[in-house]
């Protein structure tokens, strides 16, 4: 299978869900006040569901910019430490396609494209069609829920917001390899989980992402 | 035009936090327990985010339906692994354990 067809194949529950969450978000930007062009630049622009999420919720609380600006900054401090992990697969490419890359360069992109990585193959191509997928599938769910959206009432209730948490627990399952991936993946589940409870809802993934592999270390100097 | 300044600022801060590691060379080879330490670190972010969203999904702490479905997607992500089953599987038990009055 070619790597843009595995891309494909493999990338579909992953986009059908970024719509859904995009739909999601055009929903949640609108009736916090943005229009549907600010709401569909923000999604241009940022290309980051978390953090939109949270940018529109301060916005809507009357935040002052710069502590938006901040908030978002740290949110996506986790991306600094995805971009370290990429780097060594993207040692061949230029530097245009670097930027090109990082601009797609999110949560569902890096989880998908490091198994492609971990499965030996060296392309980019699967990186970079995947991420492309998911910018049109994110852009394409924003206008459909800021334009059509009006209608629906308490999202929550069908669970739709926690299909990218879902996504996320089935990626960890899935790529675990042996018992230490397991034990470092319940580290940072249990980290990222405390630490968000105590109220550090930028911090806790940057923290615990950081933190959970130094686990791994503690594992190998006991068994030495 | 607040709202502009806004959203063009906090698209900068996030291209950096992608682009820096990508494009900025930085010499030699890294050391092992850097390598090792940068292959663990994929799962622990991916975790990291799957324990966030299960802990405070909605800006409110868990009632505990979040932590059932968690559940309930990883044990359907071990029966079939399949990840469009698994979050089928996770937001129809999350949907139901709040129907529940979780």
């Amino acid at each position: 299978m070619t790597p843009r067809r595995a891309a494909i194949a493999e990338g579909w529950p992953v986009l059908v869900t970024v719509v859904v969450v995009g739909i999601a978000f055009g929903l949640t930007a609108r009736q916090a006040g943005l229009s549907v062009l600010e709401t569909s630049a923000t999604s241009v622009i940022l290309f980051a569901g978390a953090a939109q999420f949270v940018m529109i919720d301060l916005l809507r609380t009357g935040a002052p910019a710069p502590f938006i600006v901040l908030a978002v900054l740290l949110l996506n401090a986790r991306h600094l430490l995805m971009a370290a992990a990429v780097r060594p697969f993207v040692a061949t490419a230029s530097q245009i396609e670097r930027a090109g890359l990082a601009y797609v360069l999110t949560d569902e992109a890096f989880a998908m494209g490091i198994g492609w990585f971990r499965r030996g193959h060296r392309d980019l191509t699967y990186f970079a069609v995947i991420g492309v997928l998911l910018w049109c599938f994110w852009n394409a769910g924003t206008l459909l829920g800021a334009t059509f959206g009006a209608g629906v009432e308490e999202p929550q209730r069908f669970g739709i917001d926690f299909a990218i948490t879902a996504v996320f627990v089935a990626i960890v399952a899935i790529s675990v390899r042996h018992r230490g991936d397991a034990v470092v993946a319940a580290a940072a589940v249990l980290v990222a989980a405390g630490l968000r409870l105590a109220g550090a809802s930028a911090v806790a993934v940057v923290a615990a992402g950081a933190l959970a592999p130094l686990v791994a270390f503690g594992l190998r100097a006991r068994r030495r | 035009m607040t709202f502009w300044v806004t959203v063009v600022a906090a698209g900068i801060a996030t291209y950096l936090t992608r682009s820096l590691p990508l494009v900025v060379t930085l010499r030699g080879s890294a050391p092992e327990w850097l390598r090792s330490y940068l292959d663990a670190l994929p799962i622990a972010i991916i975790a990291a985010l799957a324990g966030a969203g299960i802990a405070v999904p909605d800006s409110q702490p868990t009632g505990g339906a979040e932590i059932g479905a968690a559940f309930v997607a990883l044990a359907a992500t071990a029966w079939r692994r399949n990840l469009l089953f698994a979050v089928v599987a996770g937001v129809a038990a999350v949907a139901a354990l709040r129907a529940a009055g979780l």
